[in-house]
């Protein structure tokens, strides 16, 4: 019944702070509104048992890229004048929002049509021995090629951001 | 020792990248001799590709890889065309950075990246691997339009395709999860025994995951409801880019969406009614864009939506039989050539900064440079599907194939919007052959492309005498 309860609250703060990412004009007070996401996002996982990825969200997501984005909106010290003025930002999301409800019901669908019932977890369900072990095994392929991404970023990175005037 | 040979022409070009990487950082080479290592590299992974011997369908290291990957005759065939669609903008780069002064010394490097990604993508037999694979083919391409950081229009259109494709990434991503969730696992081997065993329409959560990840494929195949950017995105990038994007991109993009829909029969069969109308929004609405074009670039991007239109006919009746699988790839060989050529030629044509774009700019090209105007031509035509142009057969197998499967309006729209094509192929024959001179059409110095121009096309009259096996 607990489990209940929080899924519902995590779940209300998580809708909500992704609301204030996208309705808050000021890029920080959006920023501040999507920490709010995350963590609750932390929270669901945890109701789930899933630890490592517990863990992982809120030391890589909440923690890490969270600060590089507030470093990067800090850097460009964007004040109130510089932003630009979109006076037709809810004829725009009225539209988002026809375009968006049929996907809804959709969702809605689809997740009427999941089985009800809970299966029974697995003896140390996850955690990092159990996750480690599947990745390194039915998922290496997937995990091998996630360098090869992780290498085209780094070096694209590189590319886009370095020193320009080599001939 | 027959798995590592199937994987081969992977581990060439990803090995490849890698080298160009690290060859970079040293003082010793330059521009020239990067361009002509990337130009080798394509070249050398393209005869590994063509040495791969597989008449049956593999499964390399099924054991460690636990089946996510499959190399078959559609993958070779998909992974040559990709490799010599790298070669021959390969070819065009290096000539293009002899007149546009901004070469970035990993170029080459991330488009051996992005060719790498593309390979795995055909290969690709499970979802999270397609969308990883997918990923590092968008990456690269990503950087390789925005390279030159002096250019506006190059920031507007990295940053349109950068978030429209973060978009379809997501999308796909989502689709994933429930496909997940209604067949219990992402490979397409367990999809396909799902979708037999518990039927597909009564499966929610597979109707709405293989809707998803359509979505993500015709966004990223430039496909009628989702093609808005390819325009802006194609206009904006360089030269030899734009031809890598439009031939290989849709080569891969177009093989995963074909794998997609080979994984079963039923789960084509509930997708066919809407790929028949998209197809033909596609065609049409792609013909409505060229024909208002002015820019020649921006008309080619346009020619591109609707050659998308005519790979999903193709698309429709894929999964029947043998010869309608080949015709899919037999049409992407076919319009990889001509439209690669088109670029490469304007590659050099384009001259100092892509000055010369629009139809107006090569008024009387005859005259001045006959030999190239004679091979645009070639492409031109080969594009509209006039016979004996590759292009030609191409479209022959696409719209016999749709009428072998009862799908005849289909057919014959397909033939429609190929009349209506005519029209912006047409008017840049008429600039060049009946046109006075204005201009020199000068190029500085001694370079490649011209041969890759002509090497391509000898490949449109080659091609079609191909026959379809696949």
């Amino acid at each position: 019944m607990l489990a209940t309860y929080l899924f519902f609250g995590l779940a209300l703060l998580a809708v909500l702070g992704a609301l204030g990412l996208i309705l808050f004009k000021h890029p920080m007070n959006g920023a501040m509104s999507f920490v709010v996401t995350l963590i609750s996002l932390a929270g669901l996982y945890a109701l789930l048992s899933a630890k490592l990825i517990f863990a992982i969200q809120l030391i890589v997501y909440a923690g890490a890229i969270m600060s590089l984005i507030l470093f990067i909106i800090m850097f460009l010290n964007i004040q109130e004048r510089d932003l630009p003025i979109d006076s037709n930002r809810w004829f725009y999301l009225a539209g988002g929002i026809i375009v968006v409800a049929p996907i809804a019901g959709l969702m809605i669908k689809i997740a009427k049509s999941l089985p009800e019932e809970h299966p029974e977890l697995i003896d140390g369900f996850g955690d990092v021995k159990t996750v480690g072990h599947l990745l390194f095994t039915e998922w290496l392929l997937p995990f091998e090629i996630v360098s090869i991404l992780l290498l085209v970023a780094l070096v694209g990175a590189v590319v886009l951001a370095g020193k320009r005037g080599v001939n | 020792m027959q798995d590592i040979m199937a994987i081969l022409p992977l581990l060439a070009t990803c090995a490849g990248a890698i080298l160009i990487m690290l060859v970079a950082a040293f003082e010793t080479f330059r521009r020239e001799g990067i361009s002509i290592l990337g130009i080798g590299l394509f070249a050398f992974a393209f005869f590994v590709q063509l040495t791969v011997e597989n008449s049956s369908p593999i499964m390399p290291y099924s054991a460690i890889f636990n089946g996510m990957l499959v190399t078959s005759t559609f993958t070779k065939a998909a992974g040559l065309i990709i490799l010599a669609c790298g070669f021959f903008s390969a070819i065009a780069a290096q000539t293009y950075f002899t007149q546009n002064r901004w070469f970035v010394l990993e170029y080459y490097c991330m488009m051996l990246f992005a060719a790498c990604g593309m390979i795995l993508m055909t290969m690709a037999a499970e979802l999270i691997t397609v969308f990883v694979a997918l990923e590092i083919m968008s990456l690269a391409i990503y950087t390789l339009i925005g390279c030159d950081r002096r250019s506006v229009i190059r920031s507007e259109a990295v940053l349109k395709y950068l978030m429209l494709g973060a978009f379809a990434g997501a999308f796909f991503v989502m689709g994933s999860v429930f496909i997940y969730a209604g067949a219990g696992s992402t490979r397409f081997v367990d999809i396909a025994r799902a979708v037999s065993e518990g039927g597909f329409i009564a499966n929610p959560a597979l109707v709405g995951g293989s809707l998803l990840i359509m979505v993500a494929l015709l966004f990223k195949a430039a496909a009628f409801p989702f093609h808005a950017w390819v325009v802006d995105v194609y206009d904006g990038a360089p030269m030899p880019v734009t031809g890598f994007m439009a031939t290989a991109v849709k080569t891969a993009v177009f093989c995963v969406f074909a794998n997609v829909l080979l994984i079963n029969t039923e789960l084509r069969d509930g997708w066919v009614g809407y790929l028949f109308w998209i197809s033909v929004l596609t065609m049409f609405v792609g013909n409505l864009i060229a024909i208002g074009q002015n820019n020649l670039k921006r008309m080619l991007a346009a020619s591109g939506i609707v050659h998308s239109g005519y790979l999903i006919i193709g698309l429709v009746a894929i999964g029947s039989d043998t010869v309608s699988n080949g015709a899919v790839i037999f049409y992407l060989a076919a319009y990889a050539a001509s439209t690669l050529g088109i670029f490469v030629a304007l590659s050099y044509l384009g001259g100092e900064d892509e000055k010369r774009i629009r139809f107006d700019d090569f008024n009387g090209l005859a005259r001045v440079r006959p030999y190239s105007a004679a091979c645009i031509t070639i492409f031109l035509l080969s594009m509209a599907g006039i016979p004996p142009t590759a292009g030609f057969m191409g479209k022959f197998y696409i719209i016999a194939g749709a009428f072998k499967h009862g799908f005849v309006a289909l057919g014959v729209l397909g033939i429609i919007s190929s009349i209506l094509s005519v029209w912006y192929y047409l008017r840049l024959i008429i600039s060049m052959y009946f046109r006075e001179p204005q201009e020199e059409f000068g190029v500085s110095e001694m370079t490649l492309a011209p041969l890759g121009t002509f090497a391509l096309a000898a490949a449109v009259f080659a091609i079609s005498f191909i026959p379809v096996v696949i």
